[in-house]
């Protein structure tokens, strides 16, 4: 024990800072986080149940769930696509390079809500809309986005997509400023046109930051809860959506949407430990 | 390797950089540069097609946007009725929104320095093992659902009567701030030379005196970015003020045009409101770019 001290003493002291950090989420997250574990086996009455499970199972539940991971997948899809298109871009060097960076990341500061709002105005369930204006005008007739729940949730992907790229694009280019010009020279001397370059330099090299965005980004699609409200409210119906449903018409008792929650954090968990399989972007 | 700040890589290149950089057909339009202008173009009208939209539907009477068949794209008269209409009047929640919305966000900034400068300066001297540790338990943080946390967090609070305060939902809107804060500001102190720290020390201050007198006046630029950083996430965030809103107060605006949209409130509300809401962070957002460090964003990362 002694020499576990001596060992960890000039450790000790710069721990004490980050204590009051640690207490805080211990508190606000991580117990709040077991109290909706615990919520979830209990109702107004019995103290151990599955009750809440069953109810929600049979209300639907695998279909939420099915919808949350196709919205997830779309989503990520797109802005990855996307994103990799602007960091490629932004990684070369043109005339308005500032402007066209500036106007990439302006999404980030667009409220989630209003996002929504914007795309719901481009494609409502109503035939009307913003998409269909622009159609008109080529004299294509109006489409119906949401009727149905592939397309609806493809449509939701893209509204996630124009506002979280941004994120994406900004962890990719700090990816791309790591990859030594030197490689890239040395692959064009060796014959690799830019699609060769972009698969054995590009992707190599920003595997790590990929790794780390998809996590991130990933996480927070299987959550995207106000965006979708907005758009297409609950059909077709999302984990978060529903949770939040459940508890609005609860009355203040958090038993019938902790069943929910906890689904939907035993979903993203597999992303978390993954996370910490690779500890938190520490790996070399 | 813990956000440093060695490859800090802002989106905007930095003057020396720019200068230092090839020139080839950089600054002229050669048959290749029409192509990627293209693109540029058809990305660029993507990004700000929604952005152009909010203020149309904003600043144009709502028979030509939110109630029309084939919404023009081009307003055939602009007005300020919406605006008007969501901001005036003694039952206008513009106000009481505007400012708790206001309240919340300084709160969170303030509370992101306050617990964020000693937890980073405290990651930026623990040893790697310990620190990629911590830094792992924040990322987590951060990865964790907003509203499987929110409920738990608004039934404790209906409890004990704090319900819809402005210090509730920014003790919880800061779960999402201070993370990002950390990373950002253990990325300033690992810029700075030891040498400063120690100087200070053997001149006889304790770690204290020497974060505080020497190392944190030496941050102020990772500072303020980190301040309205998170004051930006506070003022966008909508899970938690929605979710710890109590309906007898007020809420805050991003809540309001949640409510708004979802059939919950008046649309002229959701439209005045989302305009308003967005002005502030347009302008916060192309200040802070060269802050917004894909390093930090992705706790550190390294390729």
């Amino acid at each position: 024990m002694a020499t576990f001290f001596q060992r960890h003493q000039n450790q000790l002291v710069p721990f004490l800072f980050v204590v009051p950090a640690l207490v805080y989420v211990g508190y606000f997250a991580f117990y709040p986080t077991a109290q909706t574990i615990q919520y979830s086996f209990q109702t107004r009455i019995l103290a151990f149940t599955w009750y809440n499970y069953q109810a929600n199972l049979q209300s639907g539940l695998l279909t939420w769930i099915s919808n949350t991971l196709w919205l997830t997948v779309d989503a990520l899809t797109i802005q990855f696509g996307l994103a990799l298109a602007v960091a490629s871009i932004l990684n070369r060097t043109f005339r308005g390079k500032t402007v066209f960076a500036t106007i990439a990341i302006l999404p980030i500061g667009i409220a989630t809500v209003v996002a929504g709002f914007a795309f719901n105005q481009i494609f409502p369930n109503t035939g009307a809309g913003y998409a269909n204006s622009i159609l008109a005008s080529f004299g294509i007739a109006p489409v119906y986005w949401l009727n149905h729940p592939w397309m609806a949730l493809l449509i939701v992907a893209i509204a996630d997509s124009w506002k979280n790229t941004s994120l994406v694009i900004i962890i990719l280019v700090a990816g791309y400023a790591t990859i030594p010009r030197t490689l890239y020279q040395a692959a064009a001397i060796d014959g690799a046109g830019p699609l060769r370059q972009f698969r054995y330099v590009t992707l190599p090299g920003l595997r790590g930051f990929i790794v780390m965005a998809l996590l991130i980004r990933g996480a927070q699609e299987i959550n995207i809860f106000q965006l979708a409200d907005i758009m297409i409210g609950s059909y077709p119906q999302l984990l978060t959506v529903q949770i939040y449903s459940l508890w609005e018409t609860s009355g203040g008792y958090p038993y019938i949407a902790s069943a929910v929650s906890t689904v939907l954090l035993a979903i993203v968990s597999v992303l978390i430990v993954v996370v910490i399989l690779i500890g938190g972007g520490g790996k070399k | 390797m813990i956000a440093g700040t060695m490859a800090a890589t802002p989106l905007e290149p930095t003057p020396g950089a720019r200068t230092s950089a090839p020139k080839y057909s950089a600054n002229r339009f050669s048959l290749s540069n029409i192509g990627l202008y293209l693109v540029i173009g058809v990305l660029s009208l993507f990004f700000l097609f929604p952005i152009y939209l909010i203020f149309l539907i904003g600043f144009t009477s709502q028979q030509y946007t939110i109630f029309s068949a084939r919404p023009p794209l081009i307003p055939p008269a602009l007005t300020l009725i919406n605006l008007q209409q969501a901001l005036s009047g003694a039952n206008s929640p513009f106000l009481p929104s505007m400012y708790l919305s206001l309240e919340v966000a300084f709160f969170v900034g303030g509370l992101a320095l306050l617990i964020g400068i000693p937890t980073a300066y405290g990651l930026s001297r623990l040893g790697r093992r310990l620190a990629y540790g911590l830094t792992t338990v924040l990322f987590v943080v951060n990865m964790v659902p907003s509203i499987t946390i929110a409920i738990p967090i608004s039934v404790e609070f209906i409890k004990i009567g704090l319900y819809g305060s402005p210090i509730s939902i920014g003790i919880a809107q800061e779960l999402l701030a201070l993370p990002v804060t950390v990373f950002l500001l253990v990325g300033a102190f690992q810029g700075l030379p030891p040498d400063l720290e120690n100087q200070a020390r053997v001149d006889g201050a304790g770690r204290f005196r020497a974060l505080y007198g020497s190392l944190v006046p030496l941050i102020v630029p990772a500072l303020v970015a980190a301040f309205l950083l998170s004051w930006m996430l506070s003022w966008d965030e909508s899970t938690f003020a929605l979710i710890l809103y109590n309906p007898a107060s007020s809420a805050t605006l991003p809540v309001n045009i949640f409510l708004a949209f979802t059939g919950r409130g008046s649309p002229t509300i959701g439209v005045a409101f989302s305009c308003i809401a967005t002005i502030p962070v347009i302008i916060l957002t192309v200040f802070l770019q060269k802050y917004l460090k894909g390093e930090d964003l992705a706790a550190g990362v390294r390729g």
